[in-house]
């Protein structure tokens, strides 16, 4: 049916894996949930209290990331997250324990690794869902999760929040999201501003001194065709370039996550950035074997280098420690302020 | 070739043996394939990745159906599981499976053409093609769980049914090679047009290619009573309609002889066949295999004869999808197209070997 369905296989392998980060166009955005109220940030001590959900609190309405609103008549008990971010907040803002199941893709935190799995890269299990009898699903956008999966059981009265941040302020915005939603509002603002502060500061630093080298941001190669795998224009990848202190070069379209070589050879990438993750493993020494590579300024000055990408792909709690591990690889010359 | 003798053909399958029994007798044939689809429906409604206990799943549809509780007790989860998934699940996959079935023995049958399935007149590039156009679309509609998807790929596989008949000659004497080109060339278009639209689908590519891998995981009551009475309807006018498909088997000019309009019955079954297989591809997507294969295989058990063909092809079909994804569900959803083709290909395979006679459509 189609000329070469080999390719479109792997051009869908890496739109999957893009599928969480990459959105040009956010749909109906949700409004900021409500701020629940005093004390947090600043006055509190560095030792993080235990959230204390407010009776006053539920039942709450929200509206998800797809602009569908969403009720919650108390504060969920049983929740089952679909997606690795949203396993990864939920946690990091003490609801960790009420977490019943995952993806098989959430390994992070340990404690979240050993919960069943529910969710593959391509299915839901709609009846283990069920079976679990959650009173709150949280599932991916743009496809993440499919819809079907997701319209089955809100038809069963399940509360399903569909979560995906386009950006780094969206990841703010989906932290405080599940907060709201699982009555643990505090700990998530403590988390957002705490992000906030640190993501603030290294981008800072890295602004204040020097011009932002061009990075190309790696996101996979295929050996056989040459096709070559980029960040789109609008990104997340990109947008953590920048904030990172790098001059991104991107694909130039918003949904096209393919450059050509010979663009690349003419942006003249200063550094190149390999994204490691379970699926992509590329090394500098592979790079500068390809065939029409050695041309550019980051091969001739020996500047490509390895970053663990899930730490700054992944729209989840650890975004700060991928930015600083990004900024300590473009600028190496900065020093960055200290880590909290 | 190799030269086959009577002895080297198992037993049952000799001249005056059981094949030739079962072929005078294709009730007993009927009855054999409504016993292997209750019995997928069965293990289909009682197994899943939860496992529920026969009791509790024979209770629960018991309650739901009569009313009767039987001083059995099980958690709602228990039988959302059994009604709200299972059960549609299961349903909707024998209405497909019939429909797909029965759409691609009238295909083979009119276009007289063995290759012939139920997407030949390009049915399945425009569904996929209107299911890729809702997808790129950024408007979320959404009717009794009918979403754009669905409504663009069932308009998506009519209208492409409907051009290439208009432009194929419509059928008419003669027109046969006509129709199957034209059904081709327009495929070919449709298809360069989807692969358009997924290259520039971005993040969106994904619900696009489970589209093309096709699948019952959306299945759900209101999706089916949308989609079954289209289906049954359209296969039962079309069996009704088998003497007129054994007439054109014959030729245009016989089938003229025996006094069929060629040319309006040829296009009344186009339509029907076309209206099943679009009302069961928006919403499974494009399952492969079961609308080819599973007529063929009835032939060689009960002879070309389109009045059995037809009604045990919707048996059978019915059965072949329900287990192929009771399969595709326990190993973990993975494609029923996949399933089946893997699992049915090499029996039939077996079946055309060991037949004799040689087969004609």
């Amino acid at each position: 049916m189609s000329p070469d369905p080999r390719r479109r296989v792997v051009a869908l392998f890496f739109a999957l894996s893009l599928a969480l980060v990459a959105c040009s166009t956010p749909g109906a955005s949700s409004p900021a949930p409500a701020s629940p109220g005093p004390g947090s940030g600043a006055a509190s001590p560095s030792a993080v209290a235990p959230p204390i959900p407010s009776a006053a609190t539920f039942p709450v309405t929200l509206t998800d990331d797809e602009g569908t609103t969403v009720e919650l008549a108390a504060e969920p008990q049983r929740i089952v997250s679909l997606t690795p971010a949203t396993t990864e907040i939920l946690f990091e803002i003490g609801a960790g324990d009420r977490v019943v199941a995952t993806d098989d893709g959430s390994d992070y935190p340990a404690a979240a690794v050993d919960l069943p799995d529910v969710a593959s890269f391509s299915a839901v299990d709609v009846e283990q869902v069920v079976s679990l009898d959650p009173d709150l699903v949280v599932a991916g956008g743009l496809g993440f999760t499919p819809a079907d999966a997701i319209t089955q059981l809100r038809s069963l009265d399940i509360p399903v929040l569909v979560v995906y941040a386009p950006s780094v302020d969206g990841v703010y915005k989906d932290i405080e999201l599940l907060g709201t939603a699982t009555g643990t509002s505090d700990a998530a603002l403590e988390v957002t501003a705490d992000m906030r502060a640190e993501i603030d500061a290294i981008s800072n630093a890295v602004a204040e001194s020097g011009t932002p080298p061009r990075v190309f941001y790696e996101i996979g190669y295929d050996d056989t065709t040459g096709a070559i795998y980029a960040p789109a224009d609008d990104s997340f990848v990109a947008e953590m370039v920048t904030l990172a202190g790098g001059e991104a070069i991107t694909t130039g379209d918003p949904n096209t996550y393919e450059i050509a070589l010979e663009k690349l050879i003419e942006r003249d990438p200063e550094v190149i950035v390999l994204g490691v993750n379970p699926f992509y493993e590329p090394t500098p020494e592979a790079v500068a074997a390809r065939a029409g590579w050695s041309v550019m300024t980051a091969l001739v000055n020996d500047d490509v280098r390895t970053v663990n990408d899930i730490e700054i792909n992944r729209p989840g709690p650890r975004l700060p420690v991928g930015l600083r591990n990004l900024a300590e690889t473009i600028r190496p010359d900065v020093t960055l302020p200290p880590a909290p | 070739m190799t030269h086959v003798t009577a002895s080297t053909l198992a037993p049952d399958l000799r001249p005056g043996g059981v094949a030739a029994w079962v072929r005078g007798r294709p009730v007993v044939v009927a009855v054999v394939a409504i016993v292997i689809m209750v019995i997928s429906v069965v293990l289909g409604v009682g197994l899943g990745s939860v496992q529920i206990g026969p009791t509790e799943t024979v209770g629960v549809i018991l309650w739901r159906t009569l009313g009767l509780r039987a001083g059995l007790d099980w958690a709602p989860a228990t039988e959302a599981i059994i009604w709200d998934l299972r059960l549609p699940r299961v349903l909707t996959s024998m209405v497909i499976g019939a429909g797909l079935a029965v759409a691609g023995a009238t295909f083979q049958g009119l276009l007289r053409n063995p290759l012939a399935d139920p997407y030949v007149l390009g049915t399945a590039s425009g569904a996929a093609l209107g299911a890729a156009v809702a997808v790129l679309i950024p408007i979320q509609i959404a009717f009794l769980q009918f979403g754009l998807l669905h409504g663009l790929a069932f308009a998506g596989a009519l209208l492409a049914a409907y051009v290439v008949f208009r432009l194929g000659g419509s059928g008419g004497p003669g027109g046969l090679t006509r129709l199957l080109l034209t059904g081709y060339a327009v495929g070919s278009v449709l298809a360069a047009l989807l692969t358009m639209a997924m290259y520039v689908s971005g993040a969106d590519l994904r619900q696009i290619f489970s589209f093309l891998l096709g699948g019952l995981a959306g299945a759900s009551w209101p999706r089916l009573a949308i989609a079954a009475p289209l289906i049954v309807g359209a296969c039962t006018l079309m069996i009704l309609r088998s003497p007129v498909l054994d007439g054109l088997l014959l030729g245009d000019q016989a089938a003229g002889h025996l006094g069929i309009d060629v040319r309006r019955e040829r296009g009344i079954l186009l339509a029907l066949a076309s209206l099943a297989t679009a009302a069961g591809v928006a919403i499974s997507g494009l399952i492969g295999f079961v609308g080819l294969v599973v007529p063929h295989f009835v032939r060689l058990v009960v002879g070309p004869a389109a009045r059995r063909v037809l009604p045990i092809s919707a048996i059978l079909g019915a059965a072949l999808l329900t287990a192929a994804d009771l399969v595709a569900r326990l190993v973990g959803d993975v494609p029923v197209g996949v399933v089946m083709a893997l699992l049915g290909a090499p029996f039939f395979l077996f079946l055309l070997h060991r037949t004799r006679s040689s087969y004609e459509l």
